[in-house]
């Protein structure tokens, strides 16, 4: 697979603020992937590295095997990007700016745009000052969508939008890329993200902490178990993949590493099983693991105690 | 007693009603725009007062006065200062005459001031959900609009009492006429915020509601040019004609005019106050229209969108340099006339060498043509930075645009502005100058003598495209070759400004047609100049950071 956004140890700087430092992310052809960080991680400033708006100041950025720099303007052609805060004109209806845009890139489908317009159920016809935080989303979608372009960089596309309208998007992206079209989508909606995307960059202080499929990220953590035996079970607590082991009678509660799995069942299933629930962790549990330590430094609990 | 003390304010809170936190308010709206307060100030007092300590040394002798008067004492030279009646006051007061020059000019500049302050304290911040925090608070209705025409009744009287102070001391002003005089001004403030109240209620959005109000300042300002020019009673429709109608510092001196400003101010107040508690939130009197849903097909490329996002500083260019250009115009038929009734100082500023004094006079008014069309092309490149603070840029930046295209298409779009705007001054000015004359060769010669000023104006347009693409952030960086360049070029004579300090102006350089010849070879070097500024200005862009919001 050829990989259409390509860093390494990619570098920028807002005078003594480093916003990216040292990032490596790889989007591979066709993929869907997640990208995913709190608000100031970096996020916005690697996609506008990306889109040749920022120049980098160290390490080597690539879009589909060019610069991003030097080439922007070559690259955008095959790109369509959505603002985190979509600004428009305020004189400009809706339409009127889909269009612009649309044919800024060689023209649009007016079918398709149509379609969206219908889908996204937005008025084309309102100026650009009286859209509200959502609606101005809306244009920047119905713009990026109607585009037939082999990649989109959405930069939290879904923060205004109501649960009805999220899911329209999400039934587009899923479109997209059945297509085979590539798509970067950055958020911290961790559920969007794990509908979505086959695989998830988390990025912390400018740098990605982890990268992979859900599956790959699921096995370096823990399962939670809930089990109700049949007999009392000795030495679980003993067992070094199993934590926070909590007992009330024959209801055993604890996590497990995965690599301890298969193990720890085996002692289940001698002590006999009534019932039993494994939930894999949910991502994010995977992504409170990297950010446990903020959170905890401002007294918060990480959310994986109960 | 605590309770009683608790109860009784909760009691005057309701009372108080729709009006309810409107003192905390005003503290608060104090506090935002005290730095622009404060700005304006300066500006309008200080203005004020360097002309009025520049009056005697150019018209020291009653003499001087009683001539000057004279060729003031035509039509359009009264449309461009006021009535007739401080004319005959000129040779026993410099007062009369400072405040027959003065009051149109500054009183229309302290309207604009009214007006940008009430929009932005009301519709401007009801239309971004500012406005709404605070509503949302224990405040009544009308509070907010209540706190900024008080803000603005403030601003007016402290603006009136330093216009008193700016003009006390010259020759012929006693203290009365000081206080009217100032006291004019805060009536034109007064009356402008609460028109800008009522179109603050009218209009839906912050843009629309300045331009309700400036039309009306317009409006009102031909009128009274009209009413002044044929002496007659359309002076009365206008708010800052209200402030001339004092006739401050003459013999017929008078307070009343200013009672009608208070009655208009006091009637506008009230329908402001009645519209706003009558209108939904957020939503104006007037109905915005909806768009087309389809873009024009013409809009199809990042030039036509530039164009078409710079539209309406192409029409402000396009109005405001033919009505500048008619009335300086119509001023060079008298030139000659005027010419007995100057002070040397003054001719020393009008002669270019020339072999009339009209010829000489076309040449200065092409040159100031030039000076106000450059205005239109720095805001131009002006709005390219609001396009990239504002963040509407970053879905252009995003396109397959090379950076030359977004956002290099303002400075084309500022040159055309620029040079548009020059031409159709170089139109007015011909137009009226011929008329006044009675020549139809000086049409020509007005509309050459100002085209030829447009590679100057490209140099400055270049210039200022230069600063945003190196220094985006500095903005106050763009105007300052203008305001060297204006400074230099209509006060070098009088401030004795060094040649060397004035031959960095390039509209020293675009020689005095029809004073002079036409001098085509410097005029080859200014577009040079012009193409190697504005290349080092694409290359800025080329290679800078572009930050949205």
């Amino acid at each position: 697979m050829t990989s259409v956004i390509h860093t390494e140890k990619l570098v920028k700087r807002f005078g003594h603020v480093t916003a990216l430092d040292g990032l490596d992310l790889e989007v591979a052809e066709g993929q869907t992937h997640g990208f995913l960080g709190p608000n100031g991680a970096g996020k916005s400033t690697a996609i506008r590295v990306l889109l040749g708006m920022l120049r980098a100041d160290g390490g080597a950025a690539r879009l589909f095997g060019a610069d991003p720099w030097s080439d922007a303007a070559e690259l955008h052609r095959r790109l369509a990007y959505v603002p985190g805060d979509v600004a428009l004109w305020p004189g400009l209806s809706g339409g009127e700016t889909i269009d612009v845009l649309g044919r800024l890139r060689g023209g649009i489908d007016k079918r398709k745009r149509d379609e969206l317009l219908e889908r996204f159920d937005l008025d084309p016809r309102k100026k650009g000052r009286s859209y509200s935080k959502g609606n101005r989303q809306k244009v920047a979608l119905v713009a990026a969508f109607a585009a037939d372009v082999p990649l989109l960089l959405l930069d939290e596309p879904t923060s205004g939008l109501d649960p009805l309208m999220a899911a329209v998007f999400n039934e587009c992206v899923r479109e997209v890329a059945a297509e085979g079209k590539t798509v970067l989508l950055s958020s911290h909606v961790m559920s969007e993200v794990e509908a979505l995307c086959e695989k998830v960059s988390i990025i912390r202080k400018g740098v990605v902490v982890e990268s992979g499929t859900l599956t790959e990220m699921r096995h370096f953590t823990r399962s939670q178990i809930h089990a109700t035996l049949k007999n009392p079970v000795r030495g679980l607590g003993d067992h070094e993949g199993v934590h926070d082991l909590k007992a009330d009678g024959l209801d055993v509660r604890f996590q497990v590493d995965a690599g301890a799995l298969d193990d720890v069942l085996t002692q289940l299933a001698v002590s006999g099983v009534a019932a039993l629930t494994c939930e894999p962790p949910s991502l994010e549990e995977l992504f409170l693991r990297y950010y446990g330590d903020e959170l905890a430094s401002r007294g918060l609990d990480n959310g994986n105690g109960d | 007693m605590a309770t009683a003390t608790a109860a009784s304010s909760t009691a005057r809170e309701q009372t108080l009603g729709t009006l309810a936190g409107t003192g905390r308010l005003l503290r608060f709206q104090a506090r935002r725009t005290r730095v622009y307060l404060t700005g304006w100030f300066v500006g309008l007092v200080g203005m004020s007062w360097l002309v009025a300590a520049s009056f005697p040394e150019l018209y020291p002798s009653p003499e001087d006065r009683a001539e000057f008067a004279l060729t003031v004492d035509t039509p359009a030279m009264r449309s461009m200062t006021g009535p007739g009646e401080y004319l005959d006051a000129y040779a026993a007061s410099t007062g009369a005459m400072f405040a027959h020059q003065m009051i149109l000019w500054t009183g229309a500049i302290a309207a604009v001031m009214f007006i940008l302050l009430i929009t932005r304290l009301t519709r401007s911040d009801e239309e971004t959900s500012r406005l709404e925090v605070i509503r949302s608070l224990p405040v009544g209705r009308r509070s907010d609009l209540a706190a900024a025409l008080m803000l603005a009744a403030f601003a007016a009287v402290a603006l009136g009492l330093l216009m008193a102070l700016a003009v006390s001391g010259m020759q012929g002003v006693d203290a009365e006429g000081a206080l009217l005089y100032g006291l004019g001004f805060t009536a034109i403030g007064i009356v402008f915020a609460s028109v800008t109240a009522v179109a603050a209620q009218l209009a839906s959005y912050g843009s629309s509601a300045n331009g309700l109000a400036f039309g009306t300042l317009g409006f009102t300002v031909l009128m009274g040019a009209i009413g002044s020019a044929q002496e007659s009673w359309p002076l009365w429709l206008s708010p800052v004609g209200w402030a001339q109608l004092t006739y401050v510092f003459t013999p017929e001196q008078r307070w009343w005019p200013l009672a009608v400003a208070a009655v208009v101010g006091a009637l506008l107040v009230w329908l402001a106050f009645a519209l706003v508690a009558k209108r939904d939130f957020g939503l104006g009197m007037l109905p915005g229209r909806p768009g087309p849903s389809i873009a024009a097909p013409g809009l199809n490329s990042i030039g036509t969108l530039t164009f078409r996002l710079t539209r309406g500083l192409l029409w402000a260019g396009v109005i405001t340099m033919l009505v500048l250009g008619a009335a300086y115009g119509s001023v060079v038929g008298s030139a000659d006339d005027m010419l007995s009734g100057l002070s040397d100082t003054q001719r020393q500023l009008i002669d270019q060498g020339g072999g009339s004094m009209a010829e000489n006079f076309s040449a200065t008014i092409a040159k100031i043509d030039a000076f106000f069309a450059t205005i239109f092309g720095l805001l131009v490149i002006g709005r390219a930075r609001k396009e990239e603070t504002g963040g509407r840029g970053e879905l252009l930046a995003s396109a397959p645009v090379p950076r030359s295209g977004w956002p290099g298409s303002y400075l084309p779009a500022a040159l055309l502005v620029s040079a548009t705007a020059t031409v159709v001054g170089g139109i007015g000015l011909g137009l009226a100058a011929a008329g006044s004359v009675g020549d139809w060769s000086y049409f020509g010669k007005l509309l050459l003598a100002s085209v030829i000023q447009i590679p100057a104006v490209w140099v400055m347009v270049a210039l200022a495209f230069a600063c945003f693409g190196w220094l985006p952030r500095a903005g106050w960086l763009r105007w300052l070759p203008w305001v060297y360049t204006f400074v230099v070029g209509y006060y070098g004579d009088l401030l004795e400004v060094p040649g060397r300090a004035r031959d960095v102006s390039p509209f020293e350089h675009a020689g005095a047609y029809p004073a002079q010849d036409v001098e085509w070879l410097s005029i080859a070097v200014l577009l040079v100049v012009g193409a190697a500024i504005a290349a080092l200005g694409l290359a800025g862009v080329r290679r800078r950071n572009l930050h949205f919001a």
